[in-house]
This record gives structure tokens, sequence and C-alpha cells, in this order.
């Protein structure tokens, strides 16, 4: 199969399922008496100055960053079979025990902001490991026991962030961890902005940014490049062969689950270090879900999470302005969820074109077949 | 009989299929009351045509009739409906039930709610009297031996109202004593007025027991012919064109050098009964070792636990020098054990992976593949277009996925893989199965190269012919154990066979 037409298959497949989505998102409109043209200008409706402009990219990016390490955190499970639905509870539990730890020391800014990226990190790969190793040793589906710790994680995290953790004084509206010092937080990306010339957003843009690309092509270069990426993609496209070509088949789950882990304690720190400073009641919730939805929209490879997670930041920045033309802002959730169905359904379809494509050109080789000119022979009859 | 309408008639059958051989403009009619056989290579495509037939998939193109009815299977639902029934290679049989629970299972007789089993078991009393099967419904189907699963398997198909068998390679998991009977049966069933489609390879049993005989070559029809004028060696042309491999022995290679020593192995299955009971032999450079044994005794577990894939529950693994009871599949294979799986698309591929990275596939700790921790695409690329090269895999390229080979070429590859890490042992198992006949002898070839350049080879194969003509010491497994060692120079397949049922102690 040339490049041409494998490139054309890849991007075939979503840009159909993106077309289908939308097609069933406005018969959802239509159906709730708006109109689908509006609810797609308010989609596009970035303002008219350059300033509201660059601060729509900007919240589209904000929403991003965090979602793109949420779908990071699943595809390293999906890419070996295992479905690590615990990213929810993971980022949640990383993200009070970073914020606690981070506000109760004080280091050089540095030191400081690596120990909080360290403290999230293990956090998250602890508590996927548990899910790991009760796989391994007892045999726990990881889709039940990681569902189960995610109660568990939001019932410690609330337990935590109202008695030991609790920061704000007490009788007062927000529950929240004490805020990280100045040492403790990450600089926003608008003076680079204003390097470049653009207008300042009246968000900052989220300086976890250049992390999270960092990040995502380490993740990348593990996966497709390395030894300990092979064995990982070997186990999730055939089990068996990969423990008969020596990959250890336990210890590869106990891994995957802790760098998945490890990952998913990063969601929450694009917020806590650039934006609220603390862990409270109102920290961003959900996104080890939409994880699970932004991953198979890429079909686990780091670049195509990158376009889910984009797209999702761009459909959810539009839920505001839906609202302001009278467009319940559901919708975008209507929109979301059709884009996921129909890509998985589409990238199926691509998956088995792909196969058959591959059997044909495998079918016209020469030892199929047989030989031309020969004819079929009768004997003693 | 020509008024008759044949009991099936296939006009062009077409299929395409991953991994294994197309059908293409298959033609064949079957009599009514008639054994007809399908005869071919291993991998010819007889098993896809009677999928075809049963239902399991649909043709591409071509037309079936039965009994002089076009009919259109979506599912085998639709094919026992029509009164076709198929016995499979592989029995599906559910160990912990009665031979009477086995046969009503999917097909429950009820009265009400109630089960009706003193009705089935009236019925199964009818089968198994007039067919001559000779059933205890009460017996558990895990104390029946393998001849007695099969007529279980051929009454649950009679059971569903069958008049036209199927049966796939039958014989394969028999041994010759046990074929004798089959055939006893497959004669009942034809004199009561039943028609048998028989599956197999092996010529002598086709001439023996039946009517008419279709040839199948690489997947498509080539002729029929006479079982009562055809010679054997008439229809081994027919089914493998003109050249016809051969196995002739060499002069020995063996040397005194001990690479594997095996000792008191034995391994536990969950139940706790021994799979492997106290195995002791050894392998030496320039060796080939066969072991021999109807499937299921254990060789499967044998050779998987030298691999490093089993636990063992005692006895003790020496790999030259050096005690290997401990180590991982991992280490094994860097130390130089190479291994053909006997199921090469489950344990030896990744099939929607393109044949570069199946070349890393058991080699991810050793150059050329790797470089440190890094993978060496382009070195691996290039290790992969060498041995597509040496050992003639047949593919547009590196980059084809593997599901798009045929058998034989994906076996071809993983021969050249691990052989291309200079292993000192290889262990062989089913090598040559489900592979065209050309792919066949290559494979042989290799073996025996391997051979004279030192390896020490084990071979576990159910090809009497393969394991007599490649080893130089062959031993003989039956429920877990050696239970002969024998002189592959002067044994025949007829006395391994008495040996591999048990019946020489």
């Amino acid at each position: 199969m040339n490049l041409v037409r494998r490139v054309g298959l890849t991007l075939f497949a979503p840009t159909l399922a993106l077309i289908v989505a939308l097609a069933i998102s406005a018969i959802v409109i239509l159906a709730i008496g708006e109109s689908p043209l509006v609810a797609l200008r308010e989609l596009f409706n970035f303002g008219d100055s350059s300033a509201s402009q660059i601060q729509a990219v900007t919240v589209i990016l904000n929403r991003a960053i965090p979602l793109f390490l949420a779908g990071l955190a699943v595809s390293i499970g999906f890419r070996m079979g295992l479905f690590n639905i615990g990213v929810e509870g993971q980022y949640r539990l990383a993200t009070i025990m970073a914020a606690w730890v981070g506000s109760a020391i004080v280091l050089p800014a540095p030191l400081h902001l690596l120990l909080i990226v360290v403290v999230a990190m293990a956090v998250g790969a602890i508590w996927a490991g548990i899910a790991g190793v009760l796989k391994v040793t007892r045999g726990v589906s990881e889709v039940i026991s990681t569902i189960m710790l995610n109660f568990i994680a939001i019932g410690l995290a609330s337990y935590l962030l109202t008695g030991p953790f609790r920061g704000t004084p007490e009788g007062s509206l927000t529950i929240a961890t004490e805020d990280l010092p100045e040492s403790g937080r990450l600089a926003s990306l608008n003076g680079l902005l204003g390097q470049l010339g653009l207008a300042q957003p009246r968000t900052d843009l989220s300086g976890f940014l250049i992390p999270a690309i960092v990040v995502g092509v380490v993740v990348a270069v593990v996966v497709k490049r390395t030894r300990f990426g092979f064995d990982l993609r070997a186990s999730g496209l055939n089990p068996a062969a990969a423990t008969t070509s020596g990959v250890n088949a336990k210890g590869m789950v106990v891994k995957a689950m802790l760098i998945s882990g490890g990952l998913a304690g990063l969601i929450g720190l694009p917020d806590l270090l650039g934006d609220t400073y603390h862990y409270g009641t109102e920290f961003t919730s959900g996104l080890g879900f939409l994880g699970i939805a932004v991953a198979l929209l890429g079909r686990n490879n780091p670049l195509g999470i990158a376009f889910g997670a984009l797209l999702f930041g761009f459909l959810d920045r539009a839920a505001l302005s839906l609202q302001f033309a009278g467009i319940p802002s559901q919708v975008v959730t209507i929109i979301q969820g059709t884009i996921v169905l129909a890509v998985v359904i589409a990238n199926e379809v691509a998956r088995r074109i792909a196969i058959r494509q591959a059997e044909r050109s495998g079918a016209n080789l020469p030892t199929a077949g047989p030989p031309a000119g020969e004819q079929p022979a009768t004997v003693a009859t | 009989m020509n008024d008759v309408p044949p009991a099936v008639e296939l006009r062009g059958i077409t299929k395409r299929f991953p991994g294994v051989v197309a059908n293409s403009d298959i033609n064949l009619v079957v009599r009514r009351s008639e054994v007809h056989a399908i005869v071919g290579e291993n991998g010819a495509g007889k098993s896809t045509l009677m999928k075809t037939l049963y239902g399991m998939h649909r043709p591409d193109e071509g037309t079936i009739a039965v009994n002089g009815k076009h009919v259109h299977f979506k599912s085998p639902a639709d094919a026992i409906a029509a009164g076709i029934g198929m016995v499979h290679q592989h029995f599906m049989l559910a160990d912990n039930f009665t031979v009477l629970e086995n046969i009503v299972l999917g097909s429950e007789p009820r009265t009400g709610l109630a089960l009706d089993f003193v009705g089935a078991r009236r019925k199964l009393a009818e089968i198994s009297t007039s067919y001559g099967l000779d059933l205890e419904p009460d017996a558990l189907v895990e104390d029946l031996g393998v001849g007695d699963r099969q007529r279980v398997e051929i009454a649950k198909v009679l059971y569903r109202g069958a008049t036209t068998l199927i049966l796939d390679e039958p014989t394969a998991v028999l041994v010759p004593q046990e074929v004798d009977e089959l055939f006893g049966n497959l004669a009942e069933l034809k004199s009561e007025g039943l028609t048998v489609i028989f599956i197999s390879h092996k010529l002598d049993e086709v001439r023996r027991v039946a009517d008419s005989i279709t040839v199948i070559r690489r997947g498509t029809t080539v002729g029929t012919a006479d079982p009562n004028s055809v010679t054997a060696r008439q229809l081994a042309e027919m089914m493998v064109g003109s050249e016809l491999p051969t196995l002739e022995t060499r002069d020995s290679t063996v040397t005194d050098e001990v690479v594997l020593g095996v000792e008191d192995l034995t391994v536990l299955l969950p139940t706790g009964r021994p799979v492997v009971d106290s195995v002791s032999f050894q392998v030496r450079r320039g060796e080939v070792v066969g072991i021999a044994g109807v499937e299921g005794n254990g060789q499967s577990e044998l050779v998987e636990t030298i691999m490093g894939l089993h636990e063992l529950a005692a006895g003790t693994l020496r790999f030259g020098a050096e005690d290997m009871t401990g180590w991982s599949t991992r280490q094994r294979r860097e130390s130089g054990v190479g291994f053909i799986p006997e199921d090469r698309q489950r344990q030896g591929m990744l099939l929607d992976a393109p044949l570069w990275e199946n070349r890393i596939l058991g080699n991810q700790t050793r150059p050329p593949a790797v470089k440190g921790i890094f993978i060496d695409r382009s070195a691996a690329r290039k290790d992969c277009a060498r041995i597509m090269q040496e050992y003639d895999v047949r593919a547009p390229g590196c980059d084809t996925l593997a599901v798009a080979l045929s058998g034989g070429n994906q076996q071809k590859l993983i021969v050249g893989r691990e052989m291309s890490g200079n292993p000192k042992l290889l262990i062989a198992a089913h090598p040559t199965r489900g592979v065209d006949v050309g792919a066949q002898a290559a494979i042989w070839e290799l073996l025996k190269d391997a051979r004279s350049a030192g390896l020490a080879i084990i071979l576990v194969s159910a090809d009497l012919d393969e394991l007599i003509g490649l080893s130089d010491t062959l031993y003989v497994m039956l429920r877990g154990r050696l239970v002969a060692q024998l002189d592959p120079a002067d044994v025949t397949p007829e006395q391994l066979g008495i040996h591999m049922t048990g019946a020489a102690a």
C-alpha cells in the first residue's frame, strides 16, 4: 500500500465520522426547534477583535491541555489492551496530594515545581498500580478494580479536603487546600504571546502547554521507537505471541498501569500550578472520563490525541456562546458523544478496509491460486 | 442414480479469506449415499470449502445446491436445517457433561419447561444402534478416549437430523486401530442412506473408504478420481502437481555434546493432574529429537515448558552446562533457544503488524533489531528483507501486514526469524502444519541443513512420515510420559501408531 493511500485512509475515517456526527447533531438541534446554522456559526464565532480571538484560542488550549494528558494516560493502557477507567480517581487523588505537599513545603522555584510534579505522578502511579497488582496476583479485572478505586479515590479526596488538608478557615464558603506559594506556581505563556506581538488574552494561557507537548513527544517516542514500546504494543496486538516472544506479561501489566497512572497524575497540574493554586470543591472534574473519549478519537496515537483534545476544547468553548444564542449548551455534549461513536465505528470500518486491501495485495502474489493454463484433469472416472 | 439429484452440488465457489489459501472456482458433486473424499495437501483450501458448505462464511462467488435446490446459508443453523452436519477436526464437547447431555446441548428437547431427557435418551439409543455407534449415554465425556469422543460428535450431528455429514480430517487425531473403527461406522452410515463428505490428505485411507474422490490443489478443484482404479501415486501427483517432496534420511550428524538436558520434568494442570509426568531426555548438537504422540498427550506443554511458558512442578532443565530451570522466556531466547510454535497465528505472529515488526518479535533484546533501548527500524527492515529473500517468503515487502500472507509464507518468515539469532537449540512444533507442499519441502530442507550445521532440534509433529524422516531419535509421548524410544531407521508409521495408543505396553 503506498503512503498516499495509507494517509488518505487514516484521514478519511475521522473526517467522515465528523461529518456524520455533525449531521446527527444538526438533526437533534432541529428537533429541539433551533437552527443548526446558528449553532454552527456560534461554534466558529471567535469574536471580531484580535484580542477576543486570542482569548478564544487560549480557552481552547487551556481546556485541551488536561484533556490531552488524560487521553495519553488512557492510551497507554489501551495500547496493551488494558482499560484504565480509573484515570479520574488517579488524577483527583494525585492533585490533592500534590496540592497539599506543595503548600506545606517551600523550596527554590524549579525544585518546588519538580517536587509537586513528582508527587502527583507518584500518587497517580501508585493508585493505578494497585489495579495492576490486583490483576496479576489475583486476576481481578482492571475494569472493575479501577472503577471501584475511583469511588475510593474521590471519597478519600473529599475526606482529605474537608479534614486534614483543609486550608481555608472553618465556616468559609470555599473549601480548598492552602494556596501554593509563589515558588510552586508555573508562569503563564502570556509573556510569550506578547513577545510574539499578539494581544494579551483575558485568561492566562497555561504554562503547562510546553511540558504537555514534551510529554506527548516522549510518549510517542517510547511507544513507537523503543523496545519497551514494542513489548507494550505486541502485548496489545497478541498477548500469547508477546509472551512466547519473551515478554513478561505480568510485569508488562504492572508497568503499563504505573505509566498510565503516572501520566494521569499530571492531568490536574495545569490548573493547580497555573490557575487555582489549590485543590478545592470546584476543581475541574470528569477529565479522566473525557480522556477515554479523547484516546478513542485519537486512536491511541499522541498526535491524534492532540487533535481529539483540541476538538473537544473547541466544542467546549462554544458552550457559553451557544447559550447566548438561545441554544442549550448540552448540544455540545451531544456533538461530542456522536463524534466519539462515529469515530469508533469509522475506525473499525477503515481497519477492515485496510486489512482487505492488505489481503488483496497478498492474494495477488505468485504463490496463491493455481498457475495459469492448468486444466482440471479427470482420472479414471 | 442419474435421476436422483446430488446430495450436494457446488458450482464455481470462490472465497477470499485472511491468512489461508483462497478457494477459487471450486466445483464439487456429491451423490447421495456415498462417501465422498475431498483430498488435498494441508492448506490447499479443504477446510475453507467445508466451512462455506456448513454456512460458517458465505462464498464471494458461486452457488450451492442441496438435493437439487439452491440454498444460501447465512449461518451453520441454516446448514443444519438443510440436513448438513459437521464433525470438526477439534472436538467441541463439554468434558464435565455426560454423552447424553453433550448431544442435546444446544438443541435441548423440552416438555413444557422441563428437559425431556427420556425422549432424548430414546432417540440417542435409536441412533446409536442403527448406525452401530455403541455409545453409553451416561458416561462422562472426560473419561472417554479420542475415538469415543469422535462418535459422540457424529451422534450429535445425527441427532440434529443431518443426512449429509462433513468429517473434517477425522483421522488426524486417531491412531490406525481407531481409524478402522471409524471406517466401520462410516460404512454403517452409508448403508442407512446417509451421505458422508470425508476430508483428508491421507491417500491410503481415502482409497480404502471413499466411493469417489475430488482433489483440491491450491484452492481449486483439479479433478475427480475413482478410488478403485487410481493409484496412490496418481492421486499424489494430482494433489501436489508434479514435484513430490521426499524425505530421505542422511548420514547422522549427532555429536556427543549435550545442548539440552531434561531431567524428571513434571508439569501440573490447574487441577493438579500431571500433564507432563517425569519426562527425561537429552538433545545433542546436530541431533533431531522427534516427539510423537496423539495430540493432547502433553507434547505442547512439554515444549512450552522448555520455552519457559509454564511453571514446572518438578525437574530440571539444563542448557549446555548451565541450569536454565529458573530462566525467563527472554533469557532462554537470548541464550540461543529458538521456537517455532504450533499455532503460528496465535503464538508466533502479530497479524495486524507489518513483517518487519514481526521480524523483531522474539528478538526484542538482540541486534540487529535493536540499538540500546531503541528499536532499530532500518536494520530490522533490512534484516526482514534478508529473511524474505533467503527463506523465500513471498510478500510485496516488509511493510506488508502479516495477515496478508498465506500460512506457508508466514511459517517461512517465522522459521527464518527463529534461525536468524544463531540458535543452539530449535524447538519446532508442527513446523509444516497447514503449509503448502512447496513450503513444506523448503522447511524440511532448512531443518536438515540446520541440523548438519550443528543445531539441536526438538521436533513435535502429528505427521508420522515427517517425524520418521527427520528424526535421529524418536520418543513416543502418551498421557504425559515418554513411553517408548524408537529408532526412526526401522520403525513404520503403523508401529509408531501402536505405541501412541499405548497398545504396545
